[in-house]
This record gives structure tokens, sequence and C-alpha cells, in this order.
């Protein structure tokens, strides 16, 4: 228990350090570099302290995290879902497994213009970008998770006399959320990662990644950097306190 | 319930693991299959389970043949069956829930299991938590809280040390006297089959075939199994363990497995 509080301790301390030597070398080239085209870190602070009491900015932030939201949480389902049923048919595992690694490696930025055409502009396109990120991660995780789970724990249950639905919901399930949490982390980093550049190309509605664009458009650095600081604290903060957090609970029996 | 093996034949490929194997369990009966390791012990059990077929012959449990897992012929496993991300008492519930007994039921009655196996106070932990012993305490509470009326147990205590295994075969002596279930259980500890059986079958190696049946009947019996030590001297020199008439013993051996 010490142990594992010690490290929690530790890796925080990591953080703090970690971001105060961005920020470090960020001052370093705002003091090298002429205003206009890197600010101080206190000015894009001041700014997004603004920012904070504006509407609008509510308003792109609302918008974005639906995206998000949406995206990322149909993908998480589609994964679960084809992960378990993909992982228990021996015949059609390899192909699938094949068929999502081509797949991945294909950025899903690129489908943009393929959607734009196909679904109109809109939330639409970027829900759907966001969603292909973050899929693929997920499945793949689940399902090499099912194709491992031990064959013992499938044997007790069937003698118990478990349906079919039953094995999935208490043995399947629980037996690869360890994956499915690490699969869901990396698929954030992706859904993350489509959501802020489809919103940069699309530029379809107010949203982070538009308003990003837009600063740069008109060549407010300060904007520029203040919507590059507003995208890494909403990323940190949703992987590293929200996910975290729901990681430790689903999985609060490994850390007793 | 009595079950029945008929010819029962199990090939992987071209090889051989179980040989036309016959002989039928009485209700109640407790049978040991004692054998050297990978001898198809655990097949023939997994089959009385339903878990796996036999390529020749069949199980019948009352007269009907077993092709499928049911919670009336229930497993006992060597280790790690527990699911890890149940604490105990959820873990023996879930046998009865499976059979769609209301949770609150069920784990009201898992609570009475564990106190009969002497884990009260240790409801909410999950098995990592506990010893090797206490897991697999958990494991024989979450059997019989089915009433099965098979209990098969693979080497159900083949992971725990001299003396837990010795406490733990009390345990479950008591609970088989208390609910009197068919048993049969494989082990490679011949101890642990003259304590436990009221009749020892002695396999050889592959292909499995009877070399010695032994009926003890069923009797009182304690852990000093010094009244048990001739037929003990015999099976183990059928298992090819040197006794103090091993040359003998070898030759037993040798003519079983060419017979």
């Amino acid at each position: 228990m010490s142990d594992k509080q010690a490290t929690g301790v530790a890796s925080k301390r990591a953080y703090v350090i970690a971001i105060a030597v961005i920020l470090f070398f960020w001052q370093v080239a705002a003091w090298f570099l002429p205003d206009f085209l890197m600010p101080d870190v206190s000015t894009a602070f001041q700014r997004l302290w603004e920012e904070l009491n504006s509407a609008e900015f509510y308003q792109g932030l609302a918008n974005s995290m639906t995206r998000l939201g949406a995206g990322y949480g149909a993908a998480i389902v589609a994964g679960v879902v084809l992960g378990l049923v993909g992982g228990s048919l021996n015949a059609v595992r390899s192909t699938l497994k094949a068929a999502i690694i081509i797949l991945q490696s294909i950025p899903s930025i690129a489908w943009v213009p393929l959607f734009l055409i196909l679904m109109g502009f809109g939330n639409l396109p970027i829900i759907v970008v966001v969603a292909i990120g973050a899929f693929f991660p997920t499945a793949l995780s689940v399902m090499n998770a099912t194709e491992s789970v031990e064959k013992v724990h499938i044997a007790a249950a069937r003698v118990m006399g478990a349906s079919r639905m039953q094995m999935l919901k208490r043995v399947y399930f629980p037996a690869v959320t360890p994956e499915l949490i690490t699969g869901a982390q990396l698929a954030f980093g992706n859904a993350w990662r489509a959501l802020i550049s489809a919103e940069m190309i699309v530029g379809f509605s107010a949203g982070l990644g538009k308003s990003l664009a837009y600063a740069g458009e008109i060549a407010d650095m300060t904007g520029v950097m203040t919507n590059i600081l507003v995208i890494a604290i909403l990323a940190a903060v949703i992987d590293q306190v929200i996910l975290e957090r729901i990681k430790h609970r689903l999985l609060r029996y490994q850390y007793l | 319930m009595e079950l029945n093996f008929e010819k029962v034949t199990k090939r992987f490929g071209d090889l051989e693991v179980i040989g036309e194997f016959n002989t039928s369990i009485q209700s109640g009966e407790i049978v040991a299959l004692v054998g050297p390791s990978g001898c198809g012990k655990s097949t023939l059990l997994h089959m009385v389970a339903g878990l796996q077929s036999a390529s020749d012959g069949q199980v019948t449990a009352d007269g009907r043949p077993v092709k499928k897992p049911a919670p009336e012929r229930t497993l006992v496993f060597q280790e790690h069956a527990l699911y890890p991300w149940m604490t105990l008492v959820e873990n023996v519930a879930l046998a009865l829930e499976f059979q769609d007994h209301p949770k609150s039921e069920a784990l009201k009655e898992a609570r009475t299991w564990l106190a009969r196996v002497k884990l009260a106070g240790f409801e909410t932990y999950y098995p990592h938590q506990v010893s090797g012993g206490m897991r697999q305490r958990c494991a024989l509470a979450r059997a019989f809280i089915a009433r099965p009326k098979v209990l098969l147990l693979d080497e159900p205590f083949g992971a725990l040390d001299a003396l837990t295994r010795m406490t733990l075969q009390s345990v479950l002596r008591d609970l088989i006297e208390a609910e009197r279930p068919t048993v049969v259980l494989v082990t490679h500890d011949v101890d642990e089959a003259l304590y436990l059986a009221d009749r020892v079958l002695v396999f050889s190696n592959r292909p499995a075939r009877v070399l010695r049946e032994i009926s003890l009947g069923h009797i009182p019996k304690t852990h000093d199994l010094s009244a048990f030590s001739d037929i003990r001297r015999d099976v183990l020199g059928l298992l090819g363990i040197d006794t103090d008439n091993s040359t003998d013993a070898v030759s037993q051996l040798e003519k079983g497995e060419t017979a």
C-alpha cells in the first residue's frame, strides 16, 4: 500500500516538474523571438483568463466536448462488442485482426474529405472521424484480451451452468476490463488528436480546433498558444484525472 | 446420482489417452482415480462434467448420456478457478446467481457456506488477498452451495503444502459426509485417495487402463492411515515408486502396462 502511495506521489512530482520544464522552454523561446511570433507564458495565461470569462469560449468547448463524447462513447461501445464477439469466434479472429491493423494505420483525419462529401458539413463527419480514431485500439485490445481469458475461468462458469449472456457479462467482460481500459486510454489520445484536427479542417461552427485555426489565420500568436494550452490542459485532465479514476474504480480489486 | 462409464475411449489425433474404460459408480459412492500425471484421469473427469466428450463409448448419469455441463455435476479445479475480480462471497454466490437465484438470497446463502468452510470474516476479501488453502476452501463452498448430485475433484489440493492439504481433506470429508454427493476424485496423492475414497482405481500410463481396483468400503477414517499400509505399499508399487518389495512392483507395473 505505502509502495503504491509512494509511486503515486513520485508520478505527481514528475508531472509537476515536466510542466515546469515545458513552460520554461516556451518562455526561453519567447525571450528570443519577437512578441508577435511567440508570446510570453504570462500573456497566454492572461488571455486564457479572459477567455474563461467569455460565453464564446464555453460555446466552443461545449461543441468540442459533445463531438468527443459522441464519437469516443460510440467507439468504446462498438469496440467492446466487436472485440468480445471477434475474440470468441476462432473462425474470423485472425482476419478481423488483420483488417483492424490495416485500417488502423490510416490516420483518421484522412477520412475527412470522404465523410464531408458523404455526410455534408456538420457535426456528423467530425464525430465519425473521432469514432474511427478511438474504435481500432479499443477493439484490438478487447479482442486480444478475450482470446486470452483463462480457460479455467470459462470452464468453471460452464460447470456452474452459466448461460451465454451470463458468461459474457460475468466472466468475459470483467476478465477483459484491464486491457479494455489500457485500450480506452490509447483510444482517447487518438480521439483527441482526430477531434482537434478535424475541427481545424472542417471549420464548421465553434470548437477548440476551429478557434485555433482561426487564431492562426489572423496571425494572433497569443490566441494560437492559448488554444494549444487549453487543448493540453483538457487532455491531461481527461486522461490523468477522469480516465485514471474510472480505471481505479473498475479495477479496485487489483489495487488492494 | 449413478455414473456409468461404458467403453469410454479418448484419442487426441493418433494418441490414445484412454482405452475402453468401464466402471459404474453408485449413488453416494466416493471413488478416487490415481495414476501417473498425464494419464488421462482428468480427461475422464471432464467427460463427466460435460466439458469434453469421448471419442468412443459414453458416460451416463442416472442412465442419461452426459452431453453438456449441468450444475448437478460440478467440478472443483486445481487452482486459479476463483474469479479475481470478485470477493470470496461473490465468487460463492455466483454459483447460485448462474441458476437465476436473486442476488440477495445468493449472497446470504454464500455467507452461510463460507462459514461452513471456516471462512467467516473473509467474505469481502479478494482471492489474491488470502492464502492458497483459503482459496480452495472457497472453491469447495462454491461447489457445494449448488447442492450437486455429483462432485468432481480435479487434484483439488495439489498446489497446497502437506499440512494445509490434510486440513482441507478433513474439511472436504466432513462436507461429503453431510451432503452425500457421488464423488469422483482425481489425485496423484495416494494418501489422499485412501483417506477420502471408498474405492480406489489405479491407472497405468497412457493409454490409461485400470491396473488395480481397491474397495475399502465407506468406513470412518482418520489421517492415521497405518491400517492401510499394505494397500498403500501396493498402490505405490503399481505407480512405480520404490517400496520394500520394489522389484516385485516394477515387474507388476510392466505386466500391467503390456496387458
